[in-house]
């Protein structure tokens, strides 16, 4: 029990988030209205992906310095759980984006960047397919995974603050802390966040644990 | 200064090979000239953000073609040669060195047929060659550790495309902002940012690629 | 499975001759009322996606459960 105390964690703090995104006043803003709320589910899916895809790169990294495959494992199960993070992340940006622009794939930096970063671990994926010897297709993924990750570093962070975008913070658009988030909007934008990571670490820890289950029946 | 002797044997060899077959440069510069010149028949006359991006697209699947040959090329028995006689390092380095000659050669002798059969000059054509060598410097950076990883995992071109266009993707978006600077003779300290981002996407990619090659090479 | 995924599809194509249909009305509904909507379509979304996912967890165990 005491083990699992940041899955309770997580779950509290995401139920907290979606009560009182739902609940809680926001400012009045002129075309998002009511539905800058998103910002308590959209958000979150994409720190999540981001930092389930770090967790992978510091397995792969592991992996390099040890050779020991539970690493290898560790690593492709996070690169899974961040990939449907990512969908999820990408298909509500794109709803929110039809309701609120009129366009849900509008050509927005951000929106773009995501959606190659995404490649980049689907490509991740294939590679993995395309090599049947195990230790060599450990290797040879380890390697890859960490070549790209400060590729998707600088594609997601640096990119974007160069060009216009409809997410806040870049180009034209001020930043997160002038105008939409007040100090309600912070008291559950920062748990969500909190929250969804937690989840997501959870999801990756049981994908873990039953595909560590699949090797150990097939061996 | 044994590295240093090793990278410079190893860049010997590789311009001494090339010299003797003119394989690789004759089948480059022939395949860059005539995609240029089927584009040449079909649009016959280009300015601007078009000519921009067609030069691009070109270049950038003729480096895949280029670059890919480096690694891919080698037979296993040469391979197995190489790795007596030297360290992985000055592999990766004379590589890479290599291949940077080859590809700023092959852009300066696209860039002059272009600019030739479309008769059109951009207005900062100095900002220009900057970009364009900039753009050479950085494919070839990237696409070599990235043929090296798809010539372990075995099968060959099909997997350099799937692998390399995530990670080229974000440099070919800065690359076309600084030429479209460029070609809108923007004042020059307008593409600093964009200049400063493509050195620094070189050097991490360099970093990278010096340290993660060893473990690629040793099986 | 493929029979799955064929009806997925043709639902999706189903759910696009709708969304031709009476597209504006859907898109006015969503788009009224302040927009809370869109906010009710994201989280049903994000709902959605992860009790998918926890079926194909569910389907994996099951055939290690097969096994054993």
């Amino acid at each position: 029990m005491y083990k699992s105390w940041w899955k309770i964690l997580g779950a509290i703090l995401v139920i907290y988030s979606t009560v009182f995104g739902f609940l809680s006043s926001v400012p009045a803003l002129p075309i998002l209205h009511e539905s800058i709320r998103n910002l308590y589910f959209h958000v979150p899916m994409w720190f999540s992906m981001i930092v389930l895809f770090s967790v992978s790169v510091f397995h792969s990294i592991k992996y390099l310095s040890t050779n020991n495959e539970v690493h290898d494992m560790k690593a492709v199960q996070s690169v899974n759980a961040g990939i449907v993070f990512g969908l999820l992340g990408i298909v509500t940006g794109a709803i929110w984006a039809k309701f609120t622009w009129g366009q849900a794939w509008s050509f927005d930096v951000k929106q773009n960047f995501a959606a190659i970063a995404l490649l980049l671990y689907f490509a991740y994926l294939v590679l993995r397919n395309a090599i049947d010897e195990e230790q060599k297709r450990a290797k040879i993924a380890a390697i890859y995974n960490i070549f790209a990750f400060p590729m998707m570093v600088v594609l997601l962070f640096v990119l974007p603050r160069l060009s216009d975008s409809l997410h806040p913070g870049n180009g034209g658009n001020p930043g997160f802390n002038s105008y939409d988030l007040d100090r309600h909007m912070r008291m559950v934008f920062y748990p969500a966040c909190l929250g969804w990571i937690l989840i997501g670490y959870w999801i990756y820890t049981i994908l873990f644990r039953v595909s560590s289950l699949e090797k150990n029946k097939i061996v | 200064m044994q590295l240093i002797k090793e990278v410079k044997y190893l860049i010997g060899k590789e311009l001494l090979l090339e010299w003797r077959s003119k394989y690789a440069l004759n089948g480059v510069v022939l395949y860059v000239v005539s995609t240029i010149f089927v584009c040449f028949l079909s649009f016959v006359s280009l300015r601007g953000i078009t000519w921009n991006a067609l030069f691009w697209i070109i270049m950038l699947f003729a480096s895949i073609n280029a670059v890919s040959k480096s690694f891919l090329q080698e037979s296993k028995g040469r391979q197995l040669y190489i790795y007596t006689i030297a360290s992985p390092l000055a592999l990766i380095i004379s590589k890479t060195i290599y291949n940077i000659l080859l590809m700023l050669l092959l852009t300066l002798i696209a860039l002059g047929f272009y600019t030739l059969v479309f008769d059109y000059v951009p207005e900062d054509m100095g900002l220009y060659l900057v970009a364009v060598i900039l753009g050479s410097l950085s494919f070839s950076t990237i696409f070599t550790m990235i043929s090296a990883i798809a010539s372990k995992a075995g099968n060959g071109g099909m997997l350099m495309a799937i692998l390399s266009f995530p990670v080229i993707i974000p440099v070919i978006t800065v690359l076309i902002k600084l030429s479209k600077n460029a070609i809108d003779g923007l004042d020059r300290s307008v593409s600093l940012d964009e200049i400063g981002i493509l050195l620094i996407i070189n050097v991490l990619v360099a970093v990278f690629s010096l340290m993660l090659f060893p473990y690629l090479w040793r099986d | 499975m493929k029979k799955l995924i064929t009806t997925v599809l043709m639902l999706m194509v189903v759910m696009q001759l709708f969304a031709q249909d009476q597209g504006s009305s859907v898109v006015n509904t969503l788009a009224g009322s302040e927009k809370i909507y869109v906010v009710v379509v994201c989280v049903a979304v994000i709902l959605l996606g992860l009790l998918f996912f926890l079926f194909s967890i569910d389907r994996r165990l099951k055939k290690l459960e097969k096994k054993s």
